[in-house]
């Protein structure tokens, strides 16, 4: 729930309306302009469609420094960023030379994994040098070596579930799975801040989708029961099935989702669940089993579960996990596995070996020690960040922490300001979030030390004030009290 | 002082922005403080700024609420591009509370526009088409429907 002040809303509006309308009156005179001047692009075919562009042109464009920054070396805890200078107002950006060392707010690399590590990284080069770099091929033709049997039997071993099936891309694991498991005549509910990949891939599939309020189990007992009384749309025949589709951490608000009171409603109505854990798995619970681990949830009760190399295991790829006939059904028919190339089997060690650390079979205890770090590290920030004042969402444990910005012109502002003092955070505004509610995404990592976060927090803090981003009173300085502060908000 | 937004279940990036709070009055605000803006610069009567505001808050919304069809990103694949911005608002249905605020504005403002002109004809006959033109656009009956054709796709 996003607590906004009524003046902060009041003034968004106004500035993206201005936005719109500058916009539309440079797109009135380019139209004049182009009809003026004969083009010599006669007899070609547009690109895009009417209007589909103008956001990108009119207000991405605009402050297009501030994505997509390149990078010159591993996204650890500290990265070197490439300068970047614009000639004509931001349209083209072109890089420089220099490179500045800025503290990394932005990338998921919750556990470590993303720069060399003294365990994973000697045996992935052993395996480069054993595999080579791609298998060029599919699973079922030459591409399944000794590595992906026992990537999967790790990763299922570590989920918790029978059997797993893993995939070369963690997008293409949704929008190839959802087709495959549900067609015409079945039911698709999922969250209303799902990932595009889940939407994608339930548009795929040709199933019917609704949309329940985002984490509201009431919502989803309230849609669940309205569907299932109706049947299909025309026919009202009843469904061949009911997939309820949900997230472990939801990217863009660092809020856990409500799993126990979910997988109740859904065993009421007999419902299948779909839990998609890109950036729980490996970041929240006491060993890094997820979400499920954290809120007490059995494996078993969640039909199936979908997660993502990327974030914590710092490789690439994803995987289903789920009883052992649901996988075999998966290896006939999923066209990921059939037609797609396989993981590469680098890749793959990379991710059993940094499975091996989370779990201690290396033989020491870093994993556990990561484990802590990330738990510490993110609660010890989002605290600081409430008692200064920031609107902070997230539950506690969660390592992704947005601070509300609101305000498109504070958007650049803060992302500007911050990478001047060398602190590299990443803004995220509007088609991925809703308009009003544009925020700075923060991902700690455990990579992190203590003199870190307190850089960051100093920084973060001489930029909120500049920017007037400090939407709640702060807590006055007190001594510091050990153990769990509330915070009290208006 | 603080408002709660809840997040929607409306999918469509488009109109979902409309169902946040705060936008109605800012809607209102915005009309008002065009109207102060108009009155400072051309220094007419309050009567012909009303006027002026009210025509080209016609021409504005029709072009923007009736006439563009799509969405301004790509994101959506092109799902909407049939439908103008009033038949995509709330996922089509009819009737709901921010259809009747966005019918009833246009109404207000022809009242305002008509009562401080005192009723005189060249603009009241202007006013009068402005906002039948608009309110019978944002009928239920007028969902989809393109007379003569007028604005359908390819």
């Amino acid at each position: 729930m996003i607590t906004i002040p009524y003046l902060t809303a009041l003034t968004t509006y106004f500035s993206y309306g201005l936005l719109f309308a500058f916009g539309q009156f440079r797109d009135f005179f380019r139209k004049i302009f182009d009809w003026w001047q004969a083009s010599n692009l006669q007899g070609y075919a547009p690109i895009c469609l009417g209007l589909e562009d103008f956001y990108i042109r009119r207000l991405y464009l605009r402050i297009q420094d501030c994505f997509g920054r390149p990078i010159a070396s591993a996204p650890d805890a500290w990265f070197d960023v490439v300068e970047r200078y614009s000639n004509d107002c931001n349209k083209t950006l072109k890089r420089t030379e220099k490179k500045s060392r800025c503290l990394n707010l932005g990338s998921y690399n919750y556990l470590g994994f993303a720069a060399a590590d003294e365990y994973c990284t000697p045996r992935v080069i052993d395996s480069l040098n054993k595999f080579s770099a791609s298998t060029c091929s599919t699973r079922v033709e030459g591409g399944t070596t000794a590595l992906h049997e026992e990537l999967e039997e790790c990763v299922a071993n570590f989920v918790g579930k029978p059997a797993a099936v893993v995939f070369g891309m963690g997008y293409v694991t949704n929008s190839a799975i959802l087709p495959v498991i549900i067609g015409k005549g079945g039911l698709i509910i999922s969250d209303s801040l799902n990932h595009n990949s889940i939407v994608n891939g339930a548009r795929g599939s040709g199933a019917t989708i609704r949309v329940f309020q985002h984490n509201t189990p009431p919502h989803l007992e309230k849609v669940l029961r309205e569907q299932i009384a109706e049947g299909q749309p025309r026919t009202h025949r009843p469904w061949k099935k009911i997939i309820v589709v949900v997230e472990g951490i939801y990217s863009m608000e660092g809020e856990l989702c409500k799993l126990p009171e979910i997988v109740a409603i859904c065993k009421k109505y007999k419902a299948y669940i779909y839990l998609d854990e890109a950036h729980s798995i490996g970041a929240v619970g006491k060993t890094g089993r997820g979400v499920c681990e954290l809120l007490g949830v059995d494996t078993g009760d969640v039909d199936i579960m979908m997660g993502t190399f990327t974030k914590s295991f710092g490789s690439c790829g994803g995987y289903i996990a789920g009883s052992k006939e649901l996988i075999q059904y998966l290896k006939y028919t999923c066209p990921a596995h059939l037609y797609a190339t396989s993981i590469s089997p680098p890749a793959a060690q990379q991710i059993i070996s940094s499975i091996k650390v989370i779990l201690g079979d290396d033989g020491s205890s870093r994993g556990a020690q990561k484990l802590a770090r990330i738990r510490e590290n993110s609660n010890f920030f989002r605290s600081e960040l409430q008692k200064m004042g920031f609107e902070v969402l997230g539950d506690n444990d969660s390592p992704v922490m947005p601070i509300m910005l609101y305000n498109p012109a504070k958007i650049p502002a803060f992302s500007r300001e911050c990478l001047k003092q060398n602190v590299a955070v990443v803004t995220v505004a509007f088609p991925a979030t809703p308009l009003l509610l544009a925020r700075a995404r923060i991902c700690i990592s455990a990579s992190h030390t203590k003199e870190d976060l307190l850089k960051a927090l100093e920084v973060i803090s001489q930029v909120g004030d500049l920017v007037g981003i400090k939407y709640f009173p702060a807590e006055p300085k007190k001594q510091l009290q050990p153990g769990k502060e509330t915070i009290k908000l208006e | 002082m603080y408002v709660r937004a809840e997040p929607t279940t409306d999918l469509n990036k488009n109109t979902e922005w409309f169902t946040y709070p705060g936008v109605w009055s800012s809607y209102i605000l915005i009309v008002f403080f065009s109207w102060l803006i108009v009155l400072s610069l051309l220094g007419t009567s309050p009567g012909t700024a009303w006027t002026i505001v009210h025509l080209s808050h016609f021409f504005v919304t029709y072009h923007f609420f009736h006439w563009k069809k799509g969405t301004p990103f790509a994101d959506d694949q092109g799902i909407y591009n049939g439908l103008t911005w009033w038949e995509q608002i709330d996922n089509g249905r009819q009737l709901t509370r921010n259809r009747k605020f966005l019918t009833v504005v246009p109404l207000v403002l022809y009242l305002i526009a008509s009562h401080t002109t005192d009723y005189r004809n060249p603009v009241l006959f202007l006013n009068t088409l402005a906002v039948v033109v608009l309110v019978v656009a944002k009928f239920p009956n007028m969902h989809k429907v393109r007379i003569f054709g007028i604005n359908a796709d390819h």
